[in-house]
Formats: structure tokens, sequence, C-alpha cells
């Protein structure tokens, strides 16, 4: 599955890292440095492995445990994101193109 | 044979008298003052000199109740006005474009309102008006009221046997201490301070321009820290326009006449100050303090059955809210709608009956609070969250939804709260699910939110200049602009 910014979250990067407002809930939301991090490359990557992918090479360098617990938490990120109707979960288009 | 006995005479006792006729043999109105002999003030309701509205959703219920009511109080030169089609609003945000809804407001004196609907409330002769009629308390015990203790002026106490009897005294019911009496002794109370004051005058409208203006609503402006001062002026029978001046603690409107015509001056637009001083004055400035929202929850208690209570004895929001009336009108209809499918009063009608009426308060009870608990706290309620996200760190502000402490809000809220302000006032999909939910037309206050997306994604319109603004309504725009041109050598 990829991932998408939901079409009802008008987001901005800000001084103080992502801020999102989420039409529907009327919910707004402040993402530290790291999710702001992550935001932005769920926004540009639309995919998880390439999210994991940077940030790891960012942050873990060869620290396979490092590694591991960058990768939880941008799973654990990301599901909260998709919980709270801030980020999507959409057929990617691979998986369409082979059911096709 | 069946008796129901109403408390109290008024806009909601009498609407409540006249759904009880339609389910009970006898009703008897138990009211303390005498009544007017025509569409005036009357003496014991200090706030009928001040300015009533009946907004839509109000209108459809005293319409649903008293059918053709509506009609005769345009008849009498009640005005009619659509929000925000015929009204002239600058909020904190900036002025309201025209736009049609199905939201309105009707405009008269509290004394022809109340005339009409007692003409048709009592017409049938199946209630009883005791004026002069003092309640002094009920009679029964925590299980079961039968009756209540009355006195008529210059009479010794009586007592009335009755099958129900609703309590609709406004403001200063003595329920509270009349069910401790019996018994019961506890009814939840809550009170929301605003800090308002309120002075309201009548004046004879110069000719022409009497009916043919809009509303005129100017909220106070932003800034937190400084009383909150605005106005209003609406258009009455009889050639007449009500004008009230509103201001927090501080900045209270005065009361002698050069005071009062300076503070409309001093607003953020003079409109209001340049109508008043081509209109002739009627009668005194009268102030008003009594503006706390207080709700008693006599639905939480355990009241005894055959007793129930209606309008502000129960809920008083805060009258510039303009909803006291409407919500009035609605609970006497959802106390017909119960009688009806309870098969009348009876003790299948008692359980939920005061829940009932409450509920029909609620949305009314939640708007006024959230606004007066905004204005109360300077203009820094905006809600602030922050997010659950827990990533390789916390994501947030440190700030959660219940009881968590709030924080400033950054430039980004900023922006879109002011965009979401601004939109309201020119997005005619937003405006009418805003004045739908004012007016109590809808009790959706849920926002448009597709179209909130849209108009965020979007450019923003324009904010009106006060020139634009009152542009919109050619009518006043001449006058204003001949007045100028008389005063120009």
């Amino acid at each position: 599955m990829s991932l998408r910014i939901s079409e009802a979250v008008i987001w901005q990067e800000t001084g103080e890292g992502v801020s999102l407002y989420h039409t529907e809930t009327g919910d707004f939301h402040s993402l530290n440095d790291t999710g702001s991090r992550i935001w932005k490359l769920v926004a540009s990557d639309g995919e998880r492995e390439p999210v994991m992918f940077k940030l790891s090479r960012e942050f873990a360098g060869s620290s396979s445990a490092m590694s591991r617990q960058i990768v939880a938490d941008v799973r654990d990120f990301i599901g909260t994101m998709i919980e709270q109707g801030l980020i999507e979960e959409v057929p990617s288009e691979k998986a369409e193109k082979a059911a096709t | 044979m069946s008796r129901a006995v109403v408390l109290g005479g008024g806009f909601a006792g009498v609407l409540a008298a006249a759904v009880l006729a339609r389910h009970a043999d006898e009703v008897v109105v138990v009211e303390g003052d005498r009544y007017p002999s025509g569409p005036r003030p009357r003496r014991g309701l200090p706030q009928s000199h001040h300015s009533h509205v009946l907004v839509a959703g109000g209108a459809r219920a005293l319409e649903a109740l008293l059918p053709g009511t509506v009609g005769a109080l345009l008849a009498h030169g009640a005005q009619l006005r659509g929000l925000p089609g015929d009204a002239l609003i600058l909020t904190a945000d900036g002025w309201f474009r025209r736009m049609r809804t199905d939201a309105h407001l009707i405009s008269c004196t509290r004394g022809l309102l109340d005339e009409m609907v007692r003409r048709r409330a009592l017409a049938s002769g199946a209630v009883t008006v005791w004026e002069d009629t003092r309640a002094l308390g009920l009679l029964g015990d925590a299980a079961r009221v039968g009756g209540v203790a009355v006195s008529r002026r210059g009479a010794p106490p009586e007592t009335v046997r009755a099958d129900l009897v609703v309590d609709a005294t406004g403001r200063r019911s003595a329920s509270p201490r009349w069910l401790a009496e019996i018994g019961v002794r506890d009814v939840e109370e809550t009170t929301v301070a605003t800090g308002l004051a309120y002075a309201t005058r009548l004046y004879r409208a110069p000719a022409g321009l009497a009916a043919a203006i809009p509303a005129i609503m100017l909220h106070p402006g932003p800034g937190p820290g400084r009383p909150a001062r605005g106005a209003t002026l609406f258009p009455v029978e009889d050639g007449r326009w009500v004008v009230t001046l509103t201001g927090t603690r501080g900045g209270e409107p005065p009361t002698d006449e050069q005071g009062f015509a300076a503070f409309a001056r001093a607003l953020r637009d003079p409109l209001v100050a340049d109508l008043m001083a081509e209109a002739t004055p009627l009668g005194l400035i009268r102030p008003y303090r009594d503006t706390v929202n207080r709700r008693r929850f006599f639905e939480r208690a355990r009241l005894p059955a055959g007793f129930a209570v209606i309008g502000d004895a129960a809920v008083a929001v805060n009258p510039v809210h303009s909803h006291g009336m409407s919500v009035a009108a609605r609970c006497a209809l959802r106390l017909g709608e119960e009688l009806t499918r309870h098969g009348g009063i009876g003790p299948a009608l008692f359980p939920g009956l005061q829940s009932a009426l409450a509920a029909e308060a609620e949305q009314s009870w939640r708007m006024a609070v959230e606004a007066d608990g905004e204005q109360a706290g300077a203009g820094t309620g905006e809600r602030a969250e922050g997010t659950g996200a827990g990533a390789a760190e916390r994501a947030g502000a440190g700030t959660g939804r219940d009881g968590a402490p709030r924080r400033e809000p950054n430039a980004f809220e900023r922006e879109i709260r002011t965009r979401l302000a601004q939109a309201k006032l020119s997005n005619p999909r937003i405006a009418a699910g805003l004045f739908a939910a004012q007016t109590l037309l809808s009790d959706d206050t849920a926002t448009d939110r597709p179209e909130i997306a849209r108009v965020l994604s979007g450019r923003p319109e324009p904010l009106l200049t006060s020139e634009e603004a009152i542009g919109q309504y050619p009518g006043l725009a001449a006058w204003l602009r001949s007045r100028l041109a008389a005063a120009t050598p």
C-alpha cells in the first residue's frame, strides 16, 4: 500500500516543524523535527520503505539496533497518522499493475 | 378531571399553557403581574424594554404551536431580516457579505410579541389566567407534586390541586427552594459569567428609513485584555428602532444622554451613532446587567412526578444570544410532543419529561457558554491540540485535549483561524451552516468541512471595506451620502 497525505489536511512547514490542520475534525497538530522529517518524506515519496531507508541512513549509520528502532518508530508514527486520518493508505501503482 | 398549573404567564408560560390545554381538562396560569392592556412592556418584566428577536428555529416552533402567529406579527409591523442577507454585520474579522440563506430573525418589541402570542394562546378560553397571584411553593413530597400554594392579591394563601405543575417563572425561579422544601435537594446549578452589561433605547426612525434598513450588528473587535464593546440596531414595528449598546467589565455602556451617544460614536464603525443622531429618542436609556448564563440541571435531579420546569427557569442564556424566546417555543413544542407520545398527563409522561425539555435547550446552552467562555477568557479560548503521534520523538507541542495546558497558537494556526473566520464572511455554504446553527434551524454545529478544505486551498476573498459593506444596502448608502452632502458646506 502506498501512502498519501489526506486531502482533508492543510499543512505547512514552519520554523517549529510541520503544522497541520485537519479540516474534517477541526484539529491542529504540530510535529516535532523527526515527525516533520517523516511527514515530508511521506509527502514526497509516498511509500513506507523509502522513508525508513532514508531515515535509517541518515540517523542509524552502521548500527543495526538503531536501524531497527528507527523502522519501528516510523511504523508507529505512520500508524498513528493513519489512525488520525492525516495520512491515507492507497493501493500502490505496482500492486495495481500486477492485478491487471 | 385533570388540571395543569403553569407558574408564570410570560412567553414560555403562555405557550406551555396553550399546549397543556390540548391535554388537560383545565389549565390555570399563575401570574404575579398584571398584563398590560396592549402591546406594551410589562411592569414585572424589566427585560421587556430591551431588544427581542425570534430566531428562525424559534419562529418555526411558534408557528407550529400557534399557526398564524408569525404572519400576525409581521402584519403588525414586526420586521423579518435574513441572515446575513438583510443584516449588516461587522464581526471581529470583518464585514459579512450579503448572502441569502434560510436563516433569519424576526424583530419587534417584547410587548407586541407577548400580546400576539397571548391573544392566540388564550383565545380558546381553555386557559384561565390568575393575574396578581404569587406562587408560594409546591404541594406534595419528593415522589409526587400534587399542586401549588398561591396567594392572590389581598386574599389569604390557598392551595390548588394539579396533576402537573410547570414552572415557567424565568430566571428568578424559586423552584430549587420549593423542591428543597418538599425534600428534593439535589438540583445542580452552573453559571458562566459574561461580565457583560448593556443599555437600550428606543428611537423613532427618520422618515423613509424606518423599515428600509438592515439589522445592524457591530461586534467587538479583536484584542484580548480590553473591554469588548459593540452595538445592535434592530428595526421594530411602528417605524421605530431599538438600539442596544454592549460592553464588558470596565467598558459598560453609560446611561446618560451624552455618554450613550459617545459610546456609540467610539465603536469600530460610527454607523449606529450616525443613525442614532438622526433618529428621535423615545423614552429612557435602560441598563441591563443580568446576563449570566445559568443552568439548573433539573433533569439530573430525582424530580417528583407531576412537576417540570421550562424556559429560562431551567436554562437561561445571556440575552445577547437572542435564544431565550426561541428555546422556550421549542421546549413548549417538545412538551406537546411528549404529552402526545405518552397519552397525556400521566405516570408514563413524567420520568423522561424534564430530560426531553432540557434537550431542546442544549444547543443554545452549549453555543452561549462556548462564546461567552471565550469572551470571559479575554479571547484566548482557542483550542490548541498537540498530536499523539509518537515516532522517534514525541511529536507535538506538549499540549493535550483534556485539561492539558494550552499553548499559544503558532503562526500557521493563527493564519488558518483567520482564514476560517474570514471565509464565513463571504462563503455562502459556510455562512449558511453558521447561521442555521445560530438561529436554531439546525442542531448540527459541524461546519461544512469539504467546503472549508476547498476554501483553505484557494485564494482568500478580499475583506469588504466599511463603504463596500454599507454599499450592499443601496437605501442606507444613499441616506448616508445625502447626510454627508447636507453637512458639507
